[in-house]
């Protein structure tokens, strides 16, 4: 959890958190060994501190001593007055000895200066009060009593001076040579918690650089080349570099796919391309067909224009319609030769294509149409129609008797289909020209290909290879071509 | 290899942890420690020491006369286990002062009893007054001081004493007739045992003389000896010293004048150098108290008078008497102590 909110928290922050954990442990370890230090020190320097208030104590005693004698002397005020002030000194002070009954000497003897200092104060306000009552006799008697007692006492507060020092100073020498110790120790102590915040510092700080350092091997790897098989990295924490690594994540996954879609493109591109090219060929293939068999259309339509003419003068109205349907058959073919075009116009083309063909046969060939009138409108490639119906005539019923061949036209919907169905009724294809027809094999010039593959090609192109090319025969009963053509691929 | 890699990292990553787990906890515990330590640097200062509810002042004739300090050392281990202590006046001090002015330090240092080893001056009589108006009960050990308001005497009965001196000449009487006799005695307070001493010697031919040794400084004791030896026209065939450090102090002029074997001594208590010397045979007998009795009674003697005020006032300590025959009964204080 902790770990957690660690690795959750922005980089700057982390950095923070670390150094000021460490610096508050050095500072803390510094804190706790200073004020030992220091109270170490304070101890040392105490230890002589019962010599001086003992040095204090006899200063008092002489200072009052020789207060009362001035006092007792002259009775002079400044005299009280030092003596007041330092009986009162001598009071406090000895209020900080011993007053138990010890077996340490150094003890009782504090404990026996204490009492001979009550002693001797409740002695010398005696003599105070023998002098103010001018009693001679009393006052000397007790101040002869108390500088016999301020000898003692001034006897005892050097003894036990002199053994509180002998004492004292072997404390001292213990405290100063305890102190090297604790120098040692705070030294010791100091190196161990210096050594645990190096390690601290270096644990917390790889914690933030060690995401870092994968996310640039990842980037190595990456740029070495294919990003396909490289994995995403983990995310671990919800600080910059985790967001860093969500993005590189993405930014993967989106390379991935980049990639994946640059490919599918470009093989659609090559296959486009190719088609465009293909359709270019086709196209090329069938115009160069037309120039080849009908030289010059253009020349060919205007004189039979003249000829139109020349026949309407002459009243010879039958020739005039032939040739207004040759000139319309071959302005159809200048036209319309490279769009598409309305299934009516494919339609009219075909009539124009028989009516020509009965003329020149003496109408020997029947042909008859089935139109689904609501079809006519259907958008379909130009020149698919007529090429089939001139294979169905060519190759179909060309050798029948005059008379019996028949070609039929049929336009009718079928599902979503416009379906367009030349038969004939002529001595049927062989299965193998059939085949190679269908799998593109047969060569153009050879029989009854002569159209269609050209027508095939094109519709398969136009139609993106969908199956819109049939073609049925069957020996000595006629060949049933048809185009169906998906009526939404159409604009109706 | 990832993989491995990956929990290779997180394997350094909880070594390092656990080290620093530790150095943490070695921290705390060192700083732990180191409290601990300077607060040890204060304890050095202080001493163990026991406390008690009285104190009483213990006041010798000669505070390094062994006697007294045995006497001293038997009073404090007794006192101790009745919960008071016993000091030694004017001990460690930077000045050796007169047993006056040490009773004097006692009554203004304002102890709950005095033991004190007493003599008949005035000037003791007077202190013990002072004493007992400031309220602190005084008794005397070893020797009484008369016509004083002392509450309780322990010690020897003097009399007792001169009478086994007296015996002890009898039993060398007999051997080497006629005697010459010379007693070495403290002070004034010592002629009762004088007078004691030759009692028993009544229809025998015993000359007896005696001389004060003053043993008050340090060095006199055996100046003053071999001072009044040389004095002597004859050298005495038995010296009675009254004493311990007369004593002493004789035993080192006998070895001195090479009168061992000629002239004996009757010395008083059982320091090693005397116990040698009656080994030796240069000490005839010596004559010693019971030290443990003298210490429990004084001590109880203050603890009644302070509880109830009242006490006897007079007890008596038996006498011992240390010859050649009975030496190993009576194993000295240090061999106690050793053992």
């Amino acid at each position: 959890m902790r770990a957690n909110f660690f690795a959750n928290m922005k980089i700057s922050r982390k950095l923070v958190a670390v150094f000021l954990a460490t610096s508050v442990i050095a500072m803390g370890v510094n804190v706790f060994i200073y004020l030992n230090l220091n109270q170490a020190l304070e101890k040392i320097n105490s230890v002589f501190a019962s010599n001086i208030s003992l040095n204090e104590l006899s200063d008092s005693l002489n200072k009052t001593h020789q207060g009362l004698t001035g006092f007792l002397e002259t009775k002079g005020t400044d005299d009280f007055e030092l003596f007041y002030a330092s009986s009162l000194d001598i009071k406090n002070m000895s209020r900080k000895l011993n007053s138990n009954v010890t077996d340490n000497n150094i003890k009782l003897s504090e404990r026996d200066i204490r009492n001979m200092l009550d002693t001797y104060l409740s002695l010398a306000d005696q003599a105070v009060q023998a002098k103010r009552g001018r009693n001679i006799d009393e006052y000397t008697a007790k101040y002869n009593e108390c500088t016999r007692i301020k000898d003692y006492l001034n006897t005892y507060i050097y003894s036990v001076n002199n053994d509180q020092f002998k004492t004292n100073s072997e404390t001292y020498t213990a405290l100063v040579n305890s102190l090297r110790y604790t120098e040692v120790m705070s030294v010791l102590i100091f190196a161990v918690a210096s050594v645990m915040n190096v390690l601290l510092i270096i644990i917390l700080t790889s914690t933030i650089t060690r995401p870092l350092t994968r996310l640039s091997a990842k980037a190595d790897e990456i740029s070495q080349g294919s990003p396909e098989n490289v994995a995403p990295l983990a995310v671990y924490s919800e600080d910059e570099v985790g967001k860093v690594t969500r993005a590189f994540n993405e930014m993967l996954a989106s390379i991935k796919d980049y990639i994946a879609r640059i490919r599918t493109q470009l093989i659609t591109e090559s296959e486009m391309k190719e088609k465009n090219l293909l359709m270019e060929t086709h196209l090329k293939d069938a115009q160069l067909k037309y120039l080849q068999s009908q030289i010059n259309p253009h020349f060919l339509f205007n004189t039979l224009n003249a000829g139109a003419q020349l026949a309407m003068m002459e009243g010879a109205d039958r020739t005039v319609e032939y040739i207004r349907n040759m000139a319309d058959f071959f302005r159809y073919n200048v036209k319309k030769s490279s769009e598409t075009v309305k299934l009516s116009e494919e339609i009219e083309l075909v009539d124009s294509y028989m009516y020509i063909l009965n003329v020149r046969y003496a109408g020997e060939i029947l042909f008859e149409k089935n139109i689904d009138e609501s079809l006519l409108n259907v958008m379909v490639p130009s020149m698919i129609i007529q090429p089939l119906v001139e294979n169905s005539i060519k190759y179909g019923i060309k050798d029948l008797e005059p008379g019996e061949g028949k070609v039929t036209l049929s336009v009718y919907r079928e599902g979503n289909m416009c379906c367009i169905r030349v038969s004939d009724n002529g001595i049927g294809t062989d299965e193998e020209i059939i085949e190679k027809i269908m799998n593109h094999e047969k060569k153009p010039s050879e029989t009854r290909g002569v159209g269609i593959t050209n027508v095939m090609s094109r519709l398969d192109l136009y139609y993106n290879n969908k199956e819109v090319f049939e073609m049925k025969s069957r020996k000595n009963e006629g060949t049933h071509v048809t185009i169906k053509i998906p009526l939404e691929d159409t604009n109706v | 290899m990832k993989r491995i890699r990956v929990s290779k990292n997180r394997l350094a990553v909880t070594i390092l942890a656990g080290i620093v787990l530790v150095l943490f906890f070695a921290t705390i515990a060192g700083l732990i420690y180191y409290r601990d330590m300077i607060r040890r640097l204060g304890e050095v200062q202080e001493e163990a020491h026991a406390e008690y509810s009285r104190l009483y002042a213990y006041i010798a004739d000669d505070p390094d006369s062994q006697l007294s300090n045995r006497i001293h050392k038997e009073i404090s281990e007794y006192a101790k286990e009745n919960n008071c202590y016993v000091e030694m006046t004017g001990l460690n001090l930077s000045t050796t002062y007169s047993k006056a002015d040490r009773i004097n330090i006692a009554i203004s240092s304002k102890v709950d009893g005095i033991i004190l080893e007493g003599d008949n001056s005035e000037e003791t009589i007077e202190l013990i007054k002072k004493a007992t108006d400031a309220g602190i009960p005084v008794v005397t050990v070893l020797s009484d001081c008369e016509g004083s308001v002392r509450k309780s005497f322990i010690g020897l009965n003097q009399y007792t004493l001169g009478t086994e001196y007296g015996n002890a000449l009898t039993e060398i009487s007999t051997t080497n007739y006629p005697l010459s006799v010379l007693i070495l005695k403290n002070g004034s307070s010592d002629d009762f045992i004088i007078q004691a001493i030759q009692k028993p010697l009544t229809g025998r031919f015993v000359s007896i003389s005696s001389k004060e040794v003053d043993t008050s400084s340090q060095f006199t004791s055996e100046e003053n000896i071999m001072k009044t030896l040389d004095e002597l026209n004859k050298m005495p065939d038995v010296i009675i010293c009254l004493n311990d450090k007369i004593t002493e102090s004789a035993i080192q002029c006998i070895v001195e004048k090479n009168l061992v074997g000629k002239t004996r001594i009757l010395g008083y208590y059982d320091s090693e150098t005397i116990r040698k010397a009656i080994e030796k045979g240069s000490v005839y007998a010596s004559f010693t108290i019971d030290t443990k009795t003298l210490a429990m009674q004084s001590v109880n003697a203050l603890n009644e008078l302070n509880e109830t005020g009242f006490t006897s006032d007079y007890s008596t300590v038996q006498v011992i008497k240390i010859t050649r025959l009975n030496l190993a009964d009576y194993s000295s204080e240090e061999d106690k102590n050793e053992g």
